[in-house]
């Protein structure tokens, strides 16, 4: 039975693949910077636990160098693998309250409808049904 | 008690009351048939492989939401693997989703509305392929009206490609801008669209609470918003002395001497084996579980399966194969709001035309696309074989920017016809947590179904330019299905084409009835389940009209 949380040594590394991955740019921060593998990680894998082993044990057959050739090469070579690393790692980076803050997403969040006693596409409807053969006859 | 002809069963650990039903499976059917004949004072014990759940086990108000889908709430059971989940095998171009739970695939449904053409009902009248049913649109007129009211439908009436029906009980959700954008598409090419019929109530209705646009339809609706049977039906079931038993996963279906049926083997959670008795039994397990159940009970008067003298239980599996367009525009659409179900539909091209390289057609729904992980994802599907530079590294809040909020996606159902290899066996090797045989699909998606996706998705292309879209991203069939899985034990006069009659009783074993999607004699291409609620309603009305003349054990 292994660890029920990913050691240090597997943090750190999943945080260098995250980078490269996601990196600063256009205004966003970069995968680390929003902590990426810490907390979030926790709660990405909290919500996904069938991915626990499988990083895990990626994380752990990561070389020390050539990290941006590797990550390529999962991706052609062991595209599960890559689908686990990388769905985890935008999950985890779209959780940041900093992230959704910046791309102007507050989360699938209540907000009530508001019916309209008369819809606004009427015209257009009106359309629909005079141009229409209507529907073919066999009751 | 009828003499059974395996003698086991008299050494049950547990035997359970006598019932004059007994219902197997909880879903879309199996719930209006408890409802009904529970209210019309019939003795009813429903049996459900799953468990009751609700807002408490949905995830969609918590920020993991989209993780959800992952696995918890994963559509696809081999995915998914729930104590309840049976595997589903085999080498098919689309296998089946769904859910084994109280409330069926209707825990996990978009709860888009959409009642079949007429011409779905002729198929082989006008078009020369296929089978016509053996009942018309107008014998479902009543009963869909009735279970739009049950399932607090909300939606807009009149729509001209469909025979005139009564009011829908609550106001269409509004279209919202992924909709206006896609009307306006559509209205430019001068083709058919319509405000979207939803089983999800646009204010306070009967059970249902109003829809708070979360967009989590798809993982259960943790405002009790999406008309669900756990909320629509069983209430009043129960109350009215339906007996639901979870954790009921059926083994077999013994029939006595004479051919008659006398109830069903179940195993419980703990794996202790019961027989419930009953006077009928009805199948609502969905065209999957229902056949492979039926394809179990073989005996030896019943060798190939039971009521399956024709030899198509199984077989004519029909699935709508499926594909999309999601349509990115320049400007924010808010599309990760709900609800997920169908803001506009189009029937435009769901009906055979002359011109066309294929027969019969498709449907189309305009959809949001939830939040950022799934629009991510979407534009990584598309775009994955132009390597990792597109998608990945510098590339990637570009390729974010692009597609959140600013996409919304058509999906296109086709109509598959029935064919006859296309279909449920029990496969020989691999078992569920029971140690029942898995259900193998077999199933092609046919040149007719691929030229029809294939125009389907050029013209939805061609309306997304006219919707503005700056860029398009078109998936191929998806290799999972949508959920709908029909024909099985198709419906017919002839007991040598079809499995059980117009009144969906087995043309083999007079107390035997098939209630689900399984009895569709052709698909046609709208989602299936206002036709599966009607159609049961319209059954279990006639059972219990003419009672008194029922064949028992």
């Amino acid at each position: 039975m292994g660890s029920s949380e990913p050691t240090p040594a597997q943090r750190l590394t999943l945080a260098r693949l995250a980078d490269i991955l996601v990196p600063e740019g256009l205004g966003m921060p970069a995968a680390t910077t929003v902590g990426v593998a810490g907390d979030l990680l926790d709660r990405s894998l909290a919500a996904a636990p069938s991915f626990f082993e499988p990083l895990l044990a990626l994380l752990d057959d990561v070389p020390d160098d050539g990290l941006d050739a590797f990550v390529r090469r999962l991706e052609v070579e062991r595209p599960d693998d890559f689908a686990v690393l990388s769905t985890t790692v935008v999950a985890a980076y779209y959780l940041s309250e900093d992230v959704r803050e910046l791309i102007g997403y507050p989360g699938q969040q209540p907000n009530p409808l508001s019916v309209a006693a008369e819809p606004d596409y009427l015209d257009l409807l009106e359309r629909v049904y005079e141009r229409h053969p209507g529907y073919r006859e066999c009751l | 008690m009828a003499i059974f002809s395996k003698v086991y069963y008299f050494n049950m650990v547990t035997q359970g009351h006598q019932s004059e039903v007994v219902i197997i499976g909880a879903g879309a059917s199996g719930s209006v048939a408890a409802a009904r004949l529970a209210a019309a004072g019939f003795e009813v014990v429903c049996l459900e492989q799953g468990d009751w759940v609700g807002p408490a086990d949905y995830m969609g108000a918590q920020p993991e939401a989209e993780l959800a889908w992952i696995e918890r709430w994963n559509p696809d059971p081999n995915a998914r693997r729930g104590m309840a989940d049976y595997p589903l095998t085999g080498d098919a171009d689309v296998r089946p989703v769904m859910y084994n739970g109280v409330g069926g695939g209707l825990v996990q449904w978009a709860a888009m509305w959409q009642p079949l053409l007429a011409s779905d009902f002729r198929v082989r009248t006008l078009d020369g392929v296929a089978d016509d049913w053996p009942i018309s649109w107008g014998d479902l007129a009543d009963a869909y009206a009735r279970v739009a009211g049950d399932m607090s439908v909300s939606g807009l009436g009149g729509d001209p490609a469909l025979p005139e029906m009564n009011p829908y009980p609550n106001p269409p959700i509004p279209i919202g801008k992924i909709g206006r954008v896609a009307a306006e598409g559509m209205d430019r090419l001068g083709w058919h669209w319509w405000p979207g019929a939803n089983a999800i109530a646009s204010r306070r209705h009967r059970s249902l609470q109003a829809c708070q646009r979360r967009g989590t339809c798809m993982t259960g609706c943790p405002e009790n918003a999406k008309a669900t049977p756990s909320l629509t039906h069983w209430p009043s079931a129960q109350s009215a002395g339906a007996r639901l038993v979870t954790g009921a996963r059926v083994m077999e279906i013994p029939v006595d001497k004479r051919g008659r049926v006398g109830g069903a083997v179940y195993r419980d959670r703990d794996g202790v084996e019961h027989f419930q008795p009953a006077q009928v039994v009805m199948l609502a397990a969905n065209a999957v579980g229902t056949a492979r159940l039926l394809l179990l009970s073989a005996s030896s008067r019943f060798p190939d399966g039971l009521a399956n003298s024709s030899g198509l239980v199984g077989r004519r599996l029909m699935q709508h194969p499926y594909r999309t367009v999601t349509v990115v525009c320049e400007d924010p659409l808010d599309s990760w709001q709900g609800p997920w179900g169908q803001n506009i539909y189009s029937l435009e091209f769901a009906e055979t035309h002359p011109d066309r390289d294929f027969i019969r057609g498709a449907k189309w729904m305009v959809m949001p696309h939830g939040g950022p992980m799934f629009a991510v994802a979407e534009y990584q599907e598309a775009h994955r074989h132009e390597g990792f530079e597109a998608v990945w590294g510098a590339n990637f809040h570009r390729a974010a920017a692009e597609v959140f909020g600013h996409s919304f996606t058509w999906g296109i159902q086709a109509e598959d016809l029935p064919e006859y290899d296309n279909r449920v066996l029990l496969d020989p090797s691999v078992h569920d947590s029971s140690g029942l045989p898995a259900a193998r699909i077999e199933y092609r998606v046919s040149e007719n179904t691929r030229r029809m996706l294939d125009f389907n998705v050029a013209r939805a292309v061609e309306a997304a330019g006219e919707s503005g879209a700056v860029t398009t991203m078109v998936r191929d069939v998806w290799p999972t299905g949508i959920g709908h899985v029909l024909g099985t034990t198709r419906m017919g006069n002839d007991p040598e084409s079809s499995v059980v009659d117009r009144w969906c009783r087995s043309h083999d074993v007079p107390n035997l009835y098939v209630i689900d999607g399984g009895v569709f004699v052709t698909g046609g291409s709208a989602n299936p389940t206002a036709t599966i609620m009607a159609n049961a309603l319209r059954v279990v009305d006639h059972m219990i009209e003419t009672r008194v003349s029922q064949e028992v054990p």
